[in-house]
């Protein structure tokens, strides 16, 4: 049975096989610390660190390379932005479709004393940007938005919520964890003040890499302190970029490969991996709206959305559709909550959760139609079975 | 298998399947139902007649669980039906 991935929002896969080159190649042949010595293998090192960053820069049309900072994910990026800005006494505006990675350090800072007021969005996963305008006072110092939902897919208008932070004389920090590497994003032209990506999702990198990116001008407080191979004189941290927040050795053979990663993509152009994808997110939500029993969550427009689809078979629970796909289809979904609980109550699907579906560059329009076979099945099974029996199921022993 | 068990984290899920099947004891880990346990995305079916026994070993090794469930789902009748349709 081929197999069919379709959870690239979780992590991409396969990679190109150019960030395999890269990776092989860093482990035998270019594995020194950069800016730590100066010999050939250290600056071999320091030449891929910042040769990826300069691919990234060009990606999101950063004004300089030295306002991308490496971090481990797009979560550790979220953490560096938030912890960096916000102190006690500060206002903090949020959406209801944000995932854990910025709601979970928001309730921690709430503790802290920093006001939080998250903006609740339509059933369909729209935030309002008059809500948004209205929740800003005095002491409102950030807004964080997704770019795309991770369970919905709806992409939000950055431009318009950065022209509104910006008016506001509030920074703007976009997570772009679902959509950076296949939905374009141009800092300049957007205005956004901040941007958390993840390497392992969109842009095809290695896990354990990630970035964010500064505007300039803007001042945050590392999250870590420590040896950055610069400045070795003295024991205070230092305040330029990146060095700032690069304290320890970075992950050097991930971001070997993600630079090989982004490099791959600028060559295709990020406006055809959009393309791609959301053909793919089209036809799937053209077949699956034929399907009786199948219920379709968020936009429902492919123009509207990244690359992905969440849905239920009526009659069946997620874990039972992803189950079946699994093992008797070989396609790869994300079942139940994603790791998102306000954006699950948002859409109405708390606690059950959703089938999700994300599609990414080496996905075909074969494979999504295969998927919507197997759901024509699974889908007329779950309607028989809810009409003749039940699942039994007893807790019997608790931890 | 009529039994499963979940977990708060799917290191102690990928843990137990080691545990048991080193124990020549039938493991499978699944997609975790939700409607059993919210807290993860993987839960392990075994042989709910031999539970005191998996429990032993899990706890000698420090595997946490969640819970313990009866357990025998609609989707073991997929096969079934696919079969009826061919």
């Amino acid at each position: 049975m081929p197999m069919i991935y379709f959870d690239n929002a979780a992590t991409s896969w396969p990679k190109p096989p150019a960030v395999r080159a890269a990776l092989d190649e860093y482990f035998g042949e270019a594995g020194g610390n950069p800016g730590r010595s100066g010999h050939r293998m250290s600056v071999a090192a320091a030449r891929i660190v910042e040769n990826a960053r300069e691919v990234l820069a060009a990606l999101f049309n950063a004004s300089d390379p030295s306002r991308i900072l490496f971090t481990h994910n797009a979560t550790h990026a979220l953490n560096l932005a938030l912890y960096g800005l916000l102190r006690p006494g500060d206002h903090v505006l949020t959406t209801s479709m944000e995932h854990n990675s910025v709601m979970r350090p928001l309730r921690h800072l709430e503790g802290l004393g920093v006001e939080v007021t998250v903006i609740a969005c339509t059933p369909d996963g729209r935030v309002d940007l008059e809500a948004v305008r209205r929740a800003i006072r005095r002491e409102t110092r950030l807004l964080v938005t997704t770019h795309a939902s991770n369970v919905a897919g709806r992409l939000n208008p950055v431009g318009d919520l950065a022209a509104l932070a910006r008016e506001a004389k509030i920074a703007h920090l976009v997570d772009a964890a679902q959509t950076a590497g296949s939905v374009p994003i141009d800092v300049r032209e957007t205005g956004v003040d901040l941007l958390a990506f993840t390497g392992h999702k969109g842009l095809l990198g290695p896990t354990g890499t990630g970035g964010l990116y500064i505007r300039d001008g803007l001042t945050l407080a590392p999250l870590l302190r420590g040896g950055t191979g610069s400045d070795s004189a003295h024991e205070t941290q230092p305040e330029f970029l990146p060095d700032a927040h690069e304290s320890g050795t970075l992950n050097l053979a991930g971001i070997a490969g993600l630079g090989a990663a982004v490099r791959f993509l600028l060559e295709i152009g990020i406006e055809a991996v959009r393309a791609r994808e959301q053909n793919l997110v089209a036809q799937f939500l053209a077949g699956a709206s034929d399907i009786s029993g199948i219920t379709l969550y968020g936009p429902k427009d492919a123009a509207l959305q990244c690359g992905l689809v969440s849905f239920n078979v009526g009659g069946a629970v997620p874990s039972e559709v992803g189950l079946i796909l699994d093992e008797s289809f070989g396609i790869m979904a994300r079942t139940g909550l994603h790791c998102a609980p306000s954006a699950h109550r948002t859409l109405g699907t708390f606690p059950t959760g959703t089938v999700r579906f994300s599609f990414g560059w080496f996905n075909t329009p074969a494979e999504v139609e295969k998927a919507l076979e197997a759901l024509r099945q699974i889908a007329v099974w779950a309607a028989r079975e809810a009409a003749v029996s039940h699942q039994e199921a007893v807790k019997t022993w608790t931890a | 298998m009529d039994g499963l068990i979940s977990f708060f984290a799917s290191h102690h899920a990928i843990r137990a399947e080691a545990v048991l099947k080193r124990n020549g004891l039938a493991a499978q880990l699944i997609p975790g139902p939700k409607d059993l346990s919210p807290n993860c995305g993987v839960a392990l079916r075994f042989n709910y007649a031999i539970r005191e026994e998996a429990l032993a070993l899990l706890a000698a090794k420090n595997v946490r669980i969640d819970g313990v469930h009866f357990y025998r789902p609609r989707t073991d009748n997929w096969n079934l039906f696919q079969a009826e349709r061919r």
